[in-house]
């Protein structure tokens, strides 16, 4: 068994531990970045940063890293959708949100964390790949054992931040209970050869049975991915799964009828999940261990702001951590407060647009059609889509109320 | 391919070398670095050559002064020399691509005993340069754009490196440079090439009378090239008195050692070392 010191012990190499990696070896901290895998490879993750997480990746010093990682601004957002008629189709702008930043970022998520795992290791980071069997005990001075190829590593650290995103592997060994809800089941896709797609236009719909998205990575590359119900979770899985993903996206709502993506050729696995939503029932922390990312809970993937969450977490810890010596658990009040209030108000945004674009046959696509003509007459109802653009705290309040949501609902039912 | 390093001229650079036999210098441009010869190394060391390839300063795994000044094409050819004399090379041939041919074709002006033969890529004399027509201007409006220090690396970098993307499309190894140009201190280093070498006074002066080029020389063009128009290459010849041949590449566009691997190591290798110079000096030297 090899034994090692270190300040700060970060489990999981994603989004949120690789870019902590990278501020607190920028700030002369000594760091162990532990990634399970062998190389970075792609594993249909969430590829998708608002305007707002592009904010916190400048603030982390991590930005280069997603435009040299394949990172890709798109400007528009269409929804071709069944509930929009041809005529009533509108380009949303969304280079305007916040000033100086631009659109949002699609991008190939393992070429990024790698490249902030490079970035790290060039601060002076160890990063350990293959870290199998991580285990955390936590306390005044943590503990931190895994297995490599060399056999057990034991690492005695003053701080471990838990990481590991859903699979939650620190934070059950600390005790951080999840409350866990599914509305839908997700899949997703890497595909290139989209040449005939426009590459400033990203898209959502839904139609019959499915939601899709479309989300441009430039070059003609491009991260599908559909959202459909529970009861048919099975449908893309087994052979011929692939082309039965492609052939979804065969759509009476798209242009040619979805023709520039169903002739796209495959770039990376197909992978499906269950969409889960996981709020933590106590604070995501304790003595020596504090969570990041979707380890600290997050909300349901269709809102997209998984990522950006994420690096708010990350430089948020950071800044804690860089700032003082009191790394005790009282130090990161501000830290959860703050998370508190934002995953309440994603997960409320999260779940209206679940139910109103993931929810599918007549009576949904009827309320729908319903709810933009409600949009149309009173622009102050489109206040839940702000949360894809601008950092919660930034959203308006009254897009928050039971009786917002209530009256949303009831005047569309 | 194994990069060495070597301390020259107050700068560290890495360099390739491979090989046995006459030495050949192979000098990229931007925003490469000596992984842009990686098709014809082999090749060339397969000829019978001893190739040096190293990362120009600003660029790749060599050292990156922040100095607009540290680019002056002189600094950068002195460097060229450095490492010749270092590694004991008296008389090289000299290849060179986009920034690099400019370097080559300033070496040749500056260094011309210190030259065997003498091969461009897309970018000619500069004596046609000075006095370019609109449509080159035109062609080549983002040398000019890189002028404005400061601004340009934000305006490069922001929304993802956008306009970057938009500049470079999908020519030459454009899934890398980002990765070479996002490392500390590269990209600063890469524009300084530009500002260095072409303030818009500059692209305004008259020709300067060129020294003529003695060495044998090969300009390659790739009629594909966006940047730079062919007159640029085959107009060169009026500047060479040593013999000189043009070559265009029909299926390859700026860059051609990606583009045309093959057709551009058959050139070079037919081409390096089968000439005399026109008027090399034969004179023996003076002794007092």
């Amino acid at each position: 068994m090899t034994v090692d010191y270190a300040d700060v012990v970060i489990a999981g190499g994603g989004i949120a531990g690789a870019s902590a990696a990278c501020k607190l070896a920028a700030g002369g901290l000594s760091v162990v970045l532990l990634e399970k895998q062998e190389e970075y490879r792609d594993l249909v993750r969430g590829e998708w940063l608002a305007p707002w997480g592009i904010r916190e990746a400048q603030r982390l010093g991590v930005y280069d890293c997603f435009g040299a990682g394949g990172g890709w601004e798109i400007r528009e957002w269409m929804t071709w959708d069944e509930a929009v008629t041809e005529d009533e189709v509108e380009a949303v702008d969304m280079t305007r949100f916040i000033p100086g930043i631009g659109g949002p970022m699609s991008f190939p998520h393992h070429q990024v964390c790698e490249l902030m795992a490079a970035q790290a290791v060039d601060s002076g980071a160890r990063l350990v790949l293959d870290a199998a069997r991580v285990t955390v005990t936590p306390g005044r001075e943590p503990v931190v054992t895994y297995q490599t190829a060399e056999g057990p590593q034991e690492i005695r650290a003053r701080m471990v931040l838990g990481a590991t995103g859903r699979g939650n592997t620190v934070g059950r060994q600390i005790g951080v209970r999840m409350r866990n809800s599914m509305h839908h089941w997700g899949g997703g896709m890497m595909v290139e050869g989209m040449d005939g797609w426009p590459a400033d236009v990203q898209a959502m719909g839904t139609e019959g049975d499915v939601m899709f998205m479309v989300f441009p990575q430039g070059y003609g590359r491009a991260r599908l991915y559909l959202n459909f119900p529970t009861v048919n979770k099975l449908r893309y899985r087994g052979p011929g799964g692939v082309e039965r993903f492609l052939a979804a996206f065969e759509l009476d709502c798209l242009p040619d009828r979805g023709k520039a993506v169903t002739e796209a050729v495959p770039a990376g696995p197909l992978s499906v999940w269950p969409s889960v939503s996981s709020v933590p029932e106590g604070p995501p922390l304790t003595e020596g261990v504090v969570l990041i990312g979707d380890e600290a809970g997050n909300a349901d993937t269709v809102l997209g702001t998984g990522l950006s969450c994420a690096l708010r977490d990350s430089r948020t810890v950071c800044d804690i951590l860089l700032g003082g010596d009191d790394w005790s658990p009282a130090a990161f009040a501000p830290y959860l407060e703050e998370r508190d209030f934002r995953l309440e108000r994603l997960d409320f945004g999260a779940s209206i647009i679940s139910r109103l674009h993931v929810e599918f046959g007549p009576a949904a696509t009827e309320r729908r059609r319903r709810v933009r003509k409600l949009m149309a007459k009173n622009f102050a109802a489109q206040v839940t889509g702000l949360l894809n653009m601008v950092a919660p705290e930034d959203v308006p309040e009254f897009g928050f109320s039971e009786f917002f949501a209530e009256r949303l609902f009831r005047e569309t039912a | 391919m194994n990069k060495k390093r070597i301390q020259v001229n107050d700068v560290e650079l890495a360099y390739v070398d491979e090989g046995e036999g006459d030495p050949v210098i192979l000098l990229h441009g931007f925003p490469d670095s000596s992984y842009l010869w990686r098709h014809q190394i082999p090749a060339l060391v397969e000829g019978g050559f001893r190739v040096i390839a190293p990362d120009l300063r600003g660029f790749g795994d060599s050292g990156k002064p922040q100095e607009i000044e540290a680019y002056g094409m002189q600094t950068i050819v002195n460097d060229v020399v450095a490492l010749t004399m270092k590694l004991g090379i008296r008389r090289p041939h000299i290849v060179g691509h986009d920034w690099g041919a400019a370097i080559a074709w300033m070496y040749a002006f500056l260094m011309p005993r210190r030259l065997d033969h003498l091969a461009v890529l897309s970018v000619g004399h500069p004596g046609v340069f000075a006095t370019p027509s609109l449509e080159q201007r035109a062609a080549s409006w983002y040398m000019l754009f890189y002028q404005f220090p400061g601004v340009s690396e934000e305006l490069l970098r922001r929304n993802g490196w956008r306009l970057f993307k938009e500049i470079m499309g999908r020519d030459g190894d454009y899934d890398r440079y980002l990765r070479d140009l996002a490392r500390p201190g590269a990209l600063t280093a890469g524009l300084n090439w530009y500002r260095a070498n072409r303030s818009p006074e500059a692209e305004l002066r008259p020709a300067r009378p060129f020294p003529p080029v003695l060495a044998p020389t090969l300009g390659i063009w790739g009629a594909g090239d966006k940047a730079l128009l062919e007159e640029g290459m085959s107009a060169s010849g009026k500047y060479v008195k040593g013999p000189w041949r043009y070559e265009r590449v029909e299926d390859a566009g700026h860059w051609l050692p990606l583009d045309a691997p093959d057709e551009v190591n058959k050139l070079l290798l037919g081409f390096l070392g089968t000439e005399q110079a026109a008027h090399e000096e034969r004179r023996p030297r003076r002794r007092l």
